[in-house]
């Protein structure tokens, strides 16, 4: 194998993933739609008090975009499993880890980015400040990226069983317990005027460690579900 | 040191563990209820009321035993877990996936006799308090144990996701503890202090010392039946099962 | 005996403590119980259609 044959492999993995939900764009449009839904309910069941909303914008931008994430999780693996190209993946020379990593890119970029895109827009609607609107889009795409690379590892786990929806919202909220307290922090911080940067640097130094380990525990986990 | 050696190898083997598990189960429960007894009787009887809380401290020989359990159970849970995902022997898988139930068990007790006690301590039955919050998550991680497990359709390849998901899990209790007392003391305002251990008067301190031991043999003594009866389960259809079986009256 | 039942006023938080302590750990045995039960009597029921199918000349 040359140098160069594994960055293909990763490109080849990731453009192959891209262009599937290219193919069927609407689908990606569904998430973003859940969390518009989910935040315009919000005025209607707490009254459009101006100061309230303004104060919970922050979390509740935050918690529907975790959920609208969770929604569409259980999907990750579905397609491959049915088709038959996990197996392939798992048989394949190139390394699992280094498969699973360019799926984890691709399942942000495909469900999570329209997502924070989309998310100053729903917060602005709920009143949240100027000041803090960079730091909500900051923690967004720190956070974002942790429950992708979370989330896809305990997916993994459980490829080989039925009704996997819940349970898979019952296994990552543990996990995302301090990923929502960290960002949902910052938001909290910059919306009071106070210093905001180290809730994100812990949210940061959690992303780095997590590039590294979650696609090789993704590799170990698949192979565990898969019992190869 | 090698008969030591040598009997700990033959833990490993199934049909020897059950014979052992069921050797020394009734000794554990009978320590179990004997220091029960005795910690009851030292807790509720002969320690005199508390000058702050009155009669109500009381409870702590039930919360702290159960909230001290839920954590230890879960260590030994995450090591089995991790020779489980490691070396894949049958009886790391067994040891760790039954001692999940107890430990979720001990989780809830100490969640609800905690609210008991928080009633008439701060006033309210729930307080989003570091400790209560991370009992509570800790509680979530057993059930995504328990219900991973029994996702999968075959109980040993359950056994080794849900022993994964264990370990993941004891890389995070800590990390939620932290960032939920972090938390907290962000939103000032809903901060509880528990009585500090170290104001405790010898008194209350012995029952409570003799209450968690016996919860440590309850432990024993219900990991022991519970690994009996997923062994025999697991192992259908060995010699040693169908001889177990026919010599067990099979309504018993 | 009443003043102890009454633990000083507190009697509603301290006896439902006690009772949820022993009712779980209660609902652990008894569940352990009822499994082995449940598992005995399907290796047993197993054994005896295996002994059947081993022998099913017997008595044409």
């Amino acid at each position: 194998m040359s140098a160069s044959a594994l960055p293909r492999a990763f490109l080849a993995m990731l453009r192959r993933d891209v262009v599937l939900a290219w193919r069927r764009r609407g689908d990606a449009l569904l998430p973003v739609l859940y969390a518009v839904i989910v935040t315009t309910l919000f005025p209607f069941a707490l009254g459009p008090e101006h100061a309230l909303l303004a104060r919970i914008s922050g979390g509740v931008v935050l918690v529907t975009v975790l959920l609208a994430m969770l929604l569409s999780l259980d999907a990750v693996f579905r397609g491959d499993l049915e088709d038959g190209a996990l197996e392939h993946m798992l048989l394949a020379p190139q390394p699992l880890a280094l498969l699973m990593a360019a799926r984890m890119l691709a399942y942000w970029l495909v469900t999570a980015l329209p997502l924070v895109l989309v998310a100053p827009l729903l917060a602005y609607m709920l009143g949240l400040d100027a000041v803090a609107q960079p730091v909500l889009l900051l923690a967004l795409l720190l956070a974002s990226a942790l429950l992708d690379l979370l989330g896809i590892v305990l997916t993994a786990l459980t490829v080989g069983t039925r009704r996997s929806g819940m349970l898979l919202s019952l296994m990552l909220l543990p996990l995302a317990v301090p990923v929502v307290i960290f960002a949902a922090g910052a938001v909290g911080a910059a919306q009071q005027g106070l210093p905001w940067i180290a809730p994100l640097a812990w949210l940061a130094a959690a992303l780095a460690l997590a590039l590294v380990l979650a696609p090789l525990a993704c590799a170990t986990a698949l192979r565990i579900a898969l019992d190869s | 040191m090698n008969a030591f050696k040598l009997w700990y190898h033959k833990l490993g083997s199934p049909p020897y563990f059950y014979l052992f598990a069921g050797y020394i189960r009734p000794w554990l429960w009978g320590i179990a209820l004997l220091l029960a007894a005795v910690g009851l009787y030292g807790g509720l009887v002969l320690a005199p009321p508390d000058y702050q809380q009155g009669d109500a401290f009381r409870i702590i020989f039930v919360h702290v035993p159960a909230a001290w359990m839920s954590l230890f159970i879960y260590g030994v849970m995450a090591v089995s877990a991790f020779i489980a995902v490691i070396w894949r022997p049958k009886m790391a898988e067994v040891l760790a996936m039954e001692s999940a139930p107890i430990g979720a068990a001990f989780t809830l007790i100490a969640l609800i006799t905690g609210s008991l006690w928080g009633k008439p301590t701060w006033g309210t039955y729930w307080t989003w308090d570091a400790r209560l919050t991370s009992e509570l998550v800790l509680l979530f991680i057993y059930l995504g144990v328990i219900g991973l497990y029994h996702a999968f359709e075959d109980p040993r390849q359950g056994a080794r996701a849900a022993s994964f998901l264990a370990m993941v899990g004891a890389v995070n209790l800590p990390i939620v503890h932290y960032s939920v007392v972090w938390w907290n003391t962000l939103h000032q305002g809903t901060t509880v202090r528990y009585f500090g251990p170290s104001s405790i008067a010898p008194s209350m301190l012995w029952p409570l010392l003799v209450m968690t031991i016996a919860a440590k043999f309850y432990y024993g003594a219900s990991l022991m039946g519970r690994s009996r009866v997923a062994l025999l389960s697991l192992e259908r259809g060995k010699d040693w099962v169908r001889a177990e079986v026919a010599g067990a009256p099979a309504g018993g | 005996m009443g003043r102890f039942l009454a633990m000083g006023g507190y009697a509603a938080y301290v006896w439902p403590a006690y009772a949820v302590f022993f009712l779980v750990l209660g609902a652990d045995v008894l569940a352990t119980a009822l499994r082995r039960r449940r598992v005995l009597r399907e290796l047993a029921g197993r054994m005896a259609r295996q002994a059947a199918r081993r022998q099913p000349d017997v008595s044409p």
